[in-house]
């Protein structure tokens, strides 16, 4: 058992129902302090019902949900001022400039930050002055963490932040993913991408209607299936398709 | 969080807001020259000199040079507009049948021959020179045309007929102006396009955006920080009250340059009052946009809401030409005071404490539109 301060996320029993039908039922699990926890799950599994209940976004049907010892339920505003959020399609409203959605950003926590430190942080200094919709997609999602950490926050939640990236792309977020968890800051994420939560994620937990059916690190989930006596087609390849993709076009973004 | 940094939240969400309204073309077309157009167009239909002017054709029969003379100061006359193009009755009787003009005049063959003279047989008055009798020709609708036309002849032969043969009149008649200032058409023309500048802005400028801003997900995302509604609803507030006073002050200058509009009353009090009712229209606006989860709630809703305050509160034709009890209806609708408002002030010289019921009946829908607003605002 861990000590309760390491925990920073400590859901019980959560629940939630639309029209009757159970889309989260009944989970509970803890995050560490400085890990990167992966929930994983095919479609309509309660993956994202559950990010948005934690984020204050959905109403609690059942259970509960603390962040650092505080009720997700009864302090919102508390909470929204804890947490960092990046939602599955990062939005922003054109024709603004970079730094001016950071001092947007950090304004709605009623901070005055130095916008191009940030950008700085994400490589994104040389385009501070460009409106969001010149940028690439992979630029985009950068710029989308970068903002939602204005404000330093304890937990920071990703919706599927690699979707529809390129090869190049999605191992520099993953690169700046660990970069703030080696902050301090406890990462929360859902993906579909197996080889990005065995990489990315310190442990992981398997949600199938609306439940979690497994919780452990990427490790140990592997070895349990194989001590069941699970097999494999065996292929001994040293390199797969990425890799010669990668090989070719490099390692660089683009 | 400290109010002051509430603050804060409020202020840099208004400033780069208002620096993003500059950089977008459409935006920017819609605020300040979609009322320009609106204003010429309409400024145009209203403007001119006010004096009654009546289309007609002169049918000249005659060759006498008097004749001639009488069809040029006519022409001169400012009250006629005279058609030259028809020259035949066939082709004035089909222009007339039509509503083009209001009637014709015919010099028939004998008028102005000097040949006529004319000598009572109970006076022993004689005169030798030209004479002759115009006709004003006109159609069953056009009585009272006539009418005031062959008035306006009349006129103008009498003064021939003084100069031709002297005589002393003992009544007469003259018009003369005082200089009392009375409310031209334009005026109203021009308060109630005002009011449709603000129902355009504040309605339809949420209305489009709001749903807009919730496809993209960016209200969610501000959803998941701290920001308030009120916060939200305040930045775009203020938002909304520059960029309206600024398109406003726009058509004013237009107005005054262009259309001689006089502003009599006093500009920062007018001001002052025109962004409480830009505020007050916004809230509507606020309550659709933020209510509706798309284009498809919103366009429906909002056309219902502003269709009748376009043809029932002033902004078209004004609120005087109504029957007297739909004038009283028509009152409490939210754009009839800030109209009527905008027009005392400018244009009576009226100050904010001559016209409280106005601002009660904004202050009231006020209330009632920001309650309705902040309870059904939705973030996505």
């Amino acid at each position: 058992m861990t000590k309760t301060n390491d925990i920073i996320l400590r859901v019980e029993n959560l629940q939630k129902s639309y029209d009757g039908k159970k889309a989260v039922d009944g989970i509970s699990f803890e995050v560490k302090r400085g890990e990167i926890f992966g929930i994983l799950g095919p479609n309509g599994a309660g993956k994202t019902t559950t990010l948005e209940m934690i984020e204050t976004l959905r109403e609690i049907d059942g259970g509960s949900a603390t962040i650092d010892g505080i009720d997700v339920a009864t302090n919102p505003y508390k909470i929204r001022s804890m947490i960092g959020v990046q939602p599955q399609t990062p939005g922003f409203q054109d024709k603004t400039k970079l730094t001016e959605l950071i001092q947007m950003f950090a304004a709605a926590y009623g901070e005055k930050v130095n916008p191009k430190k940030f950008l700085d942080e994400v490589d994104l200094g040389d385009k501070a002055d460009s409106f969001v919709e010149s940028l690439s997609g992979g630029q985009k999602q950068r710029f989308s963490i970068v903002a939602a950490l204005v404000h330093s926050p304890k937990v920071f939640f990703l919706d599927e932040p690699t979707t529809g990236l390129d090869p190049q792309a999605r191992r520099n977020l993953w690169e700046l993913i660990e970069n703030v968890r080696d902050r301090g800051i406890s990462v929360i994420l859902t993906t579909h991408y197996m080889d990005e939560a065995e990489v990315l994620c310190d442990r992981i937990a398997i949600m199938d209607r609306g439940k979690i059916v497994e919780l452990d690190t990427p490790k140990n989930l592997i070895q349990a299936l194989l001590k069941r006596g699970f097999k494999k087609e065996q292929k001994v390849e040293q390199a797969n398709l990425e890799d010669v993709f990668i090989d070719l076009t490099g390692k660089g973004l683009k | 969080m400290t109010l002051q940094q509430k603050l804060y939240t409020v202020w840099a969400f208004f400033t780069v807001n208002l620096k993003r309204l500059f950089r977008d073309k459409l935006a920017l077309f819609f605020t300040f020259l979609f009322p320009l157009i609106f204003l010429f167009v309409f400024g145009g239909l209203n403007s001119g000199n006010n004096s009654v002017s009546f289309n007609v054709a002169i049918i000249n029969e005659s060759h006498a040079p008097f004749a001639k003379q009488f069809v040029k100061q006519l022409d001169k006359q400012k009250s006629l507009k005279v058609n030259k193009n028809i020259t035949t009755f066939a082709a004035a009787n089909e222009k007339m049948s039509r509503g083009e003009l209001d009637a014709t005049i015919e010099l028939p063959e004998s008028f102005g021959q000097s040949e006529l003279f004319f000598r009572g047989p109970d006076t022993n008055f004689s005169y030798s020179g030209p004479a002759g009798q115009a006709i004003v020709h006109y159609t069953q609708n056009n009585q009272s045309a006539a009418q005031t036309l062959t008035t306006v002849l009349d006129a103008e032969l009498q003064g021939i007929n003084a100069k031709l043969v002297h005589s002393d009149k003992p009544f007469s008649v003259i018009s003369k102006q005082n200089n009392q200032r009375s409310l031209s058409a334009f005026d109203y023309t021009f308060t109630g396009l005002l009011g449709f500048s603000i129902l355009g802005a504040g309605i339809f400028g949420p209305v489009n955006i709001f749903p807009e801003l919730k496809k993209m997900g960016i209200l969610r995302r501000l959803h998941t920080t701290p920001l308030r509604v009120w916060q939200y609803f305040l930045s775009v507030m203020f938002g909304s009250a520059v960029s309206g006073l600024m398109s406003l002050g726009v058509m004013f200058v237009v107005a005054m340059l262009v259309f001689h509009l006089k502003v009599v009353g006093n500009y920062f009090q007018l001001g002052l009052f025109l962004a409480f009712g830009i505020t007050m229209i916004l809230g509507i606006g606020l309550a659709i946009g933020g209510w509706a989860k798309n284009e498809r709630q919103a366009a429906p809703l909002a056309n219902i809401v502003v269709f009748p305050m376009m043809f029932l509160s002033g902004t078209f034709f004004p609120r005087f030409l109504m029957p007297h009890w739909l004038q009283g209806i028509t009152a409490y609708l939210p754009l009839s005071p800030v109209i009527d408002g905008a027009r005392l002030i400018a244009t009576e010289g009226k100050t904010l404490l001559d016209i409280g019921s106005q601002l009660g009946i904004i202050a009231a829908w006020m209330v009632i539109v920001y309650l309705i607003a902040f309870r059904v605002f939705r973030w996505e």
